[in-house]
């Protein structure tokens, strides 16, 4: 491995740029479990959704130079998706009937997975596709980056900053902190907390469809382009803490750090074992991550 | 997922109507290919295309195998993993009860199935698979149709020569195919006394961000790059290294023939050209009789000329419908015994033959090796101009 400090900088900044593009995969599975207290794991088909919406309104009406057209309308396309389905499938998990309600949150999300994926192989075929991008490449820092990956980067910022405002600043951001503390509480206070379950899971995957779309000219779009999200995403909130939105930042830099600096510096073939000794280490040291709660014992 | 292409069958016989020996059973051959990511599907859709015009070309040219009993195509998606590819196999030997397996694309899938294969007696053919152990392990039942790591590391180092580059990095993938590559190179760099500097990185096929390993090789300065990735990885690649400037500054060359892919310019419509790439078939080259028959039939049915992908997939079901006939039976054991004696037809022109040859060579018929160049956006890779052209030997 050649070691110098200017090829130090640049893997660092790839490292921190990669990294927040993980954190927005991530922010989506951690809100969505912080309201409605499941994890979700079909959430790498909403941003493979995502980015096939974008990849169509792209290709098809807008063009590559009207891309940031195409991310808000495909955002808008995949929450509309999400509360759609989450009546159907998720809603049931809080009726009587259903004792086990992470087991059945694990089944019905799997099973929507595989639906999901099977259905976009069926429509789309198996192909890698790209909506293009006409940005030019830019330098951050050392490090030249294509355009389509710095509007990512630049985006993925401004998503969390401004989901973050959301949340801290507005009366239905109030509402939704308030049903993650106690969703008996919020009740009792007159909110329909079944309808903020909708309206959180179709923000949760929304979220999952904007990085969905704001990635797919730099990792393409092709059927199971969301495993990553799905992988990442998990390893994140554990790093970062469940639930919490600066966890997801933070755990998304350092884990595009540590696979970034232990590729190019240690060992390039285990680049994504670096990231699972993290998630162990955090495990070990801080097992509810680095943002998260402790659990409180009765 | 698993389906049987038995409409096809179905259609000869009805082309076919008035052939009362038409009504037998059909001869299953299996073919196991990538036809959902982590594979390459696209690589799964070519060869499977050529699979269904053999069938035609045996149900309706050669009147079927055994006096006219016709054949018929089951397929198993490997998805490019091991134990998919080994679950397809046995399901193919055991409810379907193939003659024999053909269609593989992944090297490690060919390696995996080729333990269980050793048992099961049924014969594989490598479609497209080049990693030397397929069939360097000298079990009976393993053929293979492709160019092997030995012959295409040896035409890189002819390509290096004739180019002079004398710095080259090489980034592959941690599979089969991938470290073989990456070994045979720092191997025949020694033995051939061939004198390049070389650096070698591997990276994990799931890797979505190449950039910290572009940079190590930025930092390496070299003065060719070969992209040993499959699939998106080798996209990624692409993508990533004209970001970084190290692509057109530095050549790039892939290591097997996806460029010659229709989605490849709609992937690389900017950075695309003054890429190098390997192909085993080149429209100027002579085909066989039943080459001519299907550059016919694939031209009428997808309107394009066929790849090599789509051929190679025809000629492997083919020789294994003359190898049962050859062998006069659907007896696994007796059509592995006619593919290792017999002589077979194939797209082409030379004919096929697996002798029991020493090394990987065993049971080893390849194509020749050609790397191309495309000299500007959008150029068919039929137009792209042929820089060497390597015999199917390592030397």
């Amino acid at each position: 491995m050649i070691f110098t400090w200017q090829l130090f900088a640049q893997t660092v900044i790839a490292g921190v740029s990669i990294g927040v593009l993980y954190a927005l995969m991530a922010l989506g599975i951690t809100f969505i479990y912080s309201i409605v207290r499941m994890i979700n794991w079909a959430m790498g088909e909403f941003y493979m959704i995502g980015s096939y919406l974008q990849y169509l309104l792209v290709v098809y009406l807008f063009g590559p130079g009207l891309w940031y057209v195409a991310l808000p309308l495909s955002a808008l396309a995949v929450f509309l998706i999400g509360t759609v389905i989450e009546p159907i499938l998720i809603k049931p998990m809080f009726g009587a009937a259903i004792e086990r309600k992470d087991d059945y949150a694990t089944v019905v999300t799997i099973a929507l997975l595989l639906l999901l994926r099977n259905l976009a192989t069926g429509l789309a075929g198996p192909y890698q596709r790209t909506p293009g991008s006409n940005l030019p490449t830019i330098m951050l820092g050392p490090l030249p980056q294509s355009g389509a990956r710095f509007a990512a980067f630049v985006c993925g910022l401004a998503a969390i900053a401004l989901f973050y405002l959301l949340l801290k600043k507005t009366w239905f951001g109030m509402a939704l902190r308030a049903a993650a503390q106690s969703r008996l509480g919020v009740q009792t206070a007159g909110v329909d907390v079944l309808r903020l379950d909708q309206a959180a899971f179709g923000i949760g995957v929304a979220l999952a469809g904007i990085a969905g779309a704001l990635l797919a000219p730099v990792f393409f779009v092709f059927p199971t382009d969301g495993i990553v999200t799905t992988v990442k995403g998990f390893e994140i909130i554990v790093i970062g803490g469940l639930g919490s939105i600066p966890g997801a930042l933070v755990g998304g830099i350092l884990l595009g750090l540590v696979e970034s600096l232990g590729a190019a510096f240690i060992s390039s073939p285990y680049q994504n074992v670096y990231g699972f000794l993290l998630v162990l280490l955090i495990l070990v040291i801080r097992p509810s991550g680095l943002f998260g709660e402790r659990a409180r014992l009765a | 997922m698993r389906r049987t292409i038995q409409a096809l069958a179905a259609l000869s016989l009805i082309s076919a109507a008035g052939a009362p020996a038409y009504a037998a059973e059909p001869v299953v051959i299996g073919l196991e290919i990538p036809l959902s990511p982590p594979g390459d599907p696209a690589a799964g859709q070519l060869i499977r295309r050529g699979a269904d015009l053999a069938v035609q070309y045996v149900n309706t040219v050669m009147k079927g195998v055994l006096g006219g009993r016709p054949i018929a195509v089951d397929v198993e998606d490997t998805q490019g993993r091991d134990e998919a590819g080994v679950a397809g196999y046995r399901r193919l030997v055991s409810e379907d009860h193939a003659v024999g397996v053909t269609g593989f694309f992944h090297s490690s899938v060919n390696i995996a199935v080729n333990e269980v294969a050793k048992e099961l007696g049924v014969a594989t053919i490598g479609t497209q698979t080049s990693a030397a152990d397929i069939t360097a392990k000298h079990y009976e039942v393993a053929f293979r149709t492709h160019a092997i790591d030995p012959i295409r590391v040896a035409a890189f180092i002819d390509f290096a020569r004739k180019k002079g580059f004398k710095r080259i990095s090489v980034v592959a993938e941690t599979t089969d195919y991938g470290i073989g590559i990456a070994n045979e190179m720092t191997k025949q760099n020694e033995e051939k006394n061939a004198g390049l500097t070389l650096q070698q990185i591997t990276f994990d096929h799931a890797t979505t961000d190449l950039t910290p390993q572009l940079l190590q090789v930025q930092a390496f300065k070299p003065d060719l790059v070969i992209n040993v990735g499959v699939g998106q990885p080798l996209d990624l690649m692409i993508d990533q290294a004209a970001t970084l400037g190290l692509l057109p500054k530095t050549p790039m060359l892939v290591s097997y023939d996806a460029p010659v892919r229709p989605q490849y310019w709609q992937l690389h419509p900017k950075d695309g050209a003054g890429i190098y790439f390997v192909a085993y078939y080149s429209p100027s080259q002579q085909l066989s009789p039943l080459g001519q028959w299907f550059a016919k039939a694939y031209q009428a049915k997808y309107g394009e000329p066929p790849v090599y992908s789509a051929l190679n997939g025809f000629g492997d079901v083919a020789i294994l419908a003359q190898a049962v006939d050859q062998a006069k039976s659907t007896d696994p054991k007796a059509v592995v015994k006619a593919l290792e004696t017999g002589t077979f037809k194939s797209w082409a022109a030379t004919s096929v033959t697996f002798p029991a040859a020493s090394g990987p060579y065993w049971h080893n018929w390849s194509p020749p090796l050609l790397i191309l160049e495309y000299t500007a956006p959008n150029q068919s890779w039929r137009d792209a101009p042929v820089i060497i052209t390597h015999t199917g030997t390592a030397s």
